[in-house]
């Protein structure tokens, strides 16, 4: 039994370059592969411990937000609900505010339309009465009475100024002596007194005029003398309007 | 019938002869390089099933390497893994029939013996300094420096004899009992030697690996200056 050194060295160089060979196509590569996947593994679970973390801390910042928005609930519960309390307190002060206005406003009507209604009965009552008074001093219409009211526009005539009684009297269309009947009256009487009062010769013409009720009135265009029962009257329902 | 111990030489090549078990370890260097090249190809990050099966095997055998010797792996995956490979192909090639296992002969079993006491000396220094690696032979006293000298040379070569000795024993009965009793009677035998490869290789791979790292542990302990990286 020899040993063939030559053999031997060659065999030796033969597994030398096998173990060459292999350590670069076979155990350095799939190594590397195991390398490089436990790398990534273990940045995986990095990864997933610091997105764990993460979570975990935004899972506080929630629930403390949540508490958070708990309380702001509250908070603006109670101030919703103070805030109607004194939407309500308002509202109601309002409504009773203007239902005292609008109460107020009625009373005013009605006090205004109680005194209107009294204004109205008054003038009424004040018409009646001049109707009731027309009505009683038309039967006191007598000669006397006439005579009367003869004499106070006689006097009325005194009062006219000169130049308005010159005027009157130099109508060309003349005057009008107006009376409420003709059968107190003596036309001629009345005539001749009247000259006498305005002086010159004006020209007279006697109307009868019911609504004078009693009494005796000089008309022209531009003049009118009263002197009846109706002026009176009209005078006396002014004043008691005036008075209401 | 042929003694194994003689070399089948093929051809000459100069001083070189080219035996049968140099021509069978470059088929076994080419399917082994081959067979590494087309199965590490597409290496992915999500493995598929062959991935997973070579992964499988390199983790295995860096689990070995940390449970025999506690050292990490990488510095002797490639050569201790290739040791394995390549012994445990070659016994198993003597299934083949007509094929001589080269770890059957002399020549190949003394080159690896060679490999690991070249490795020995080549780990020791790397890992604790030349000066380190002399006094991982004063381990565990200096008195022991003969002795471990002697073994130093002597466990490399009761390796070699131990491959040598087992393999070519086992292709030795089989040749013979194929001779006398015809071409199924071996298979027993041959079974019993797919064992005996695969034993074999192991122990051969691990025996190298606890030369090594003890080599280096040694020298780290009595060199601390100089640590293994």
């Amino acid at each position: 039994m020899t040993i063939d050194f030559w053999g031997m060295g060659l065999q030796a160089i033969n597994v030398l370059i096998l173990i060459w060979l292999l350590s670069r196509v076979f155990w350095r590569p799939v190594a590397a592969a195991i390398a490089k996947r436990q790398e990534e593994a273990a940045s995986l679970i990095e990864t997933a411990e610091a997105t764990q973390t993460k979570m975990d801390d935004e899972l506080e910042d929630v629930m403390q937000d949540r508490a958070g928005i708990g309380a702001e609930r509250s908070e603006i519960l109670d101030t919703a609900r103070k805030e109607a309390a004194a939407t309500t307190k308002n509202t109601l002060a309002e409504a009773r505010d203007k239902a005292d206005a609008m109460l107020a406003s009625a009373k005013t009507t009605i006090e205004q339309g109680r005194e209107t209604a009294q204004k109205e009965n008054e003038t009424q009552a004040a018409e009646l009465a001049m109707k009731i008074a027309a009505r009683l001093l038309g039967r006191l219409n007598s000669a006397a009475t006439q005579s009367a009211f003869l004499s106070q526009l006689i006097e009325a005539i005194a009062d006219i100024p000169p130049a308005d009684l010159t005027a009157l009297s130099d109508d060309p269309k003349g005057i009008e002596v107006v009376t409420a009947s003709d059968m107190t009256v003596d036309h001629k009487e009345i005539e001749k007194a009247l000259q006498t009062a305005l002086g010159g010769k004006p020209k007279l013409k006697f109307i009868m005029d019911p609504d004078l009720i009693g009494g005796l009135e000089l008309r022209s265009a531009h003049f009118a003398l009263h002197n009846s029962w109706q002026a009176d009257l009209k005078q006396i329902q002014k004043a008691v309007r005036d008075a209401a | 019938m042929m003694s194994p111990l003689d070399p089948n030489v093929l051809f000459q090549l100069g001083p070189l002869a080219i035996t049968q078990a140099i021509v069978t370890t470059w088929v076994i260097m080419l399917l082994l390089v081959g067979s590494a090249f087309f199965l590490t190809r597409q290496l992915t990050l999500l493995p598929s099933k062959r991935q997973a099966a070579i992964e499988l095997i390199v983790t295995t055998l860096d689990t070995q390497i940390n449970e025999t010797t506690g050292a990490s792996p990488a510095p002797y995956r490639s050569f201790i893994g290739t040791l394995f490979l390549f012994i445990l192909v070659a016994n198993w090639s003597s299934l083949i029939p007509g094929v001589e296992p080269p770890t059957a002969g002399l020549e190949t079993d003394a080159a690896l013996a060679i490999l690991v006491f070249v490795s020995v000396i080549w780990f020791g220094v790397k890992g604790s300094g030349p000066l380190g690696y002399l006094k991982s032979f004063a381990a565990p006293n200096p008195v022991m420096i003969p002795l471990n000298i002697l073994q130093s040379l002597t466990r490399v070569f009761s390796m070699f004899v131990r491959l040598f000795g087992n393999v070519m024993s086992g292709v030795f009965v089989v040749g013979i009992v194929a001779s006398l009793a015809g071409l199924l009677v071996p298979i027993p035998l041959m079974a019993l030697d797919v064992l005996t490869g695969l034993v074999q290789a192991y122990i051969f791979a691990v025996l190298a690996m606890v030369f090594i790292t003890s080599t280096v542990e040694d020298g780290q302990r009595l060199n601390p200056k100089r640590q293994e990286k």
